[in-house]
């Protein structure tokens, strides 16, 4: 009866069988590669994210990653105990990743000064709008930044990747270091204190 | 989607037994089940999209056990989106399918990768379960995705 019944839904499921001629497995696909070195610059190898666990759903197309989880590219590093990041369809990219829980980030800015970001939670988000890259981190939950200024701390603190900036809503800052140097090395702190709770449009 | 699961639950359960009654390279074991090797079975869209592939399900070879249990061997899956591109790769060397629940697990390796490539998982430990296309993977999970640097603080 069981028998009938699969055969009956093997027709219904137009199965076919058919001898495969190339059953060995795939040799593995997940050896990072590199990009071609560029002259000035380290070869970029493809991010990474490493995890103890992690959950891939295919249906909503998302990948939860949890425990000592670590996204590793290479002019950023970040480590948090949980992290969301969406699967890509066949050509996209990863668009929107959640981190959250003892975040800390760790990237090197456009003038090659380390920085060290750490808060509760991290939000990236990537969107290309009207011929426009966005690409922002936000940081909240007691989010900082230190660097060799000194420590710079706010509400909210968004890492805009695309220009190259850092901007801070509702800033306190702690120098370290000469305060002229300081200064001139934190252009945006007092401008972005009002309306940068959010990833916004760039207009270049 | 439930409906669909099961299209594909059925699909593998059926394509289990069909697969051990006609394909080559079946042995008679001395239960009364079979086991085959080199197999291929492959899943269609329903019926608005007869001719289109959903899935195709390979491998070395199928092991019958007890309880509706299936050793595969060098497992490979590929599923496809309706217009026919490759949607997801997923390879084991080993997984135990359970052709009731609809689940295959393993406490070995595993490897996912998006049919461009550009998103590619492993980890060791697993559990897929079909009705809901979720993944699980236990331990040292490594995922590199391809497609330019996510996070890049340098254009």
């Amino acid at each position: 009866m069981k028998l009938f019944s699969l055969i009956i839904i093997a027709g219904w499921c137009s199965l076919t069988v058919h001898a495969q001629t190339n059953a060995t497995a795939q040799s593995s696909p997940a050896s990072a590669t590199t990009n071609s070195p560029d002259a000035t610059r380290p070869p970029r190898t493809p991010p990474r994210i490493d995890s103890d666990s992690a959950d891939f759903d295919l249906v909503a197309r998302t990948a939860t990653y949890r425990g000592d989880v670590r996204v590793d590219d290479t002019e950023m590093k970040l480590t948090c105990a949980w992290l969301v990041a969406d699967v890509p369809q066949a050509g996209g990219r990863v668009n929107h990743i959640v981190a959250e829980t003892n975040v800390v980030i760790d990237f090197t800015d456009d003038k090659g000064q380390t920085n060290h970001a750490t808060g509760d939670k991290a939000v990236y988000v990537y969107s290309e709008q009207g011929g426009v890259t966005n690409k922002t981190v936000t940081l909240t939950g007691n989010p900082q930044i230190e660097n060799a200024q000194g420590t710079q701390a706010g509400d909210v603190i968004i890492l805009d990747l695309a220009n190259n900036k850092i901007h801070f809503d509702n800033p306190h800052m702690i120098f370290r270091q000469n305060l002229i140097g300081a200064t001139a090395g934190t252009n945006s702190a007092a401008a972005g204190t009002n309306d940068l709770s959010a990833p916004k449009k760039n207009d270049e | 989607m439930n409906a669909k699961a099961n299209i594909t639950r059925a699909s593998l359960a059926a394509g289990a037994v069909l697969l051990f009654a006609v394909a080559p390279g079946i042995r008679a074991q001395q239960n009364g089940v079979q086991h085959a090797n080199d197999f291929t079975s492959t899943e269609y869209y329903g019926p608005t999209n007869q001719q289109q592939i959903k899935s195709i399900l390979s491998g070395a070879e199928a092991l019958p056990q007890p309880g509706g249990l299936l050793i595969i061997k060098q497992l490979k899956l590929r599923t496809f989106y309706p217009d026919g591109k490759p949607e997801i790769i997923v390879t084991a060397p080993e997984c135990l399918y359970d052709t009731m629940s609809g689940t295959a697990s393993s406490a070995g390796p595993l490897q996912l990768q998006t049919g461009d490539g550009k998103f590619r998982v492993e980890g060791e430990g697993f559990l897929w379960r079909q009705s809901n296309s979720f993944l699980t993977i236990s331990n040292n999970v490594r995922t590199v995705i391809e497609n330019g640097a996510i996070m890049n603080t340098k254009p």
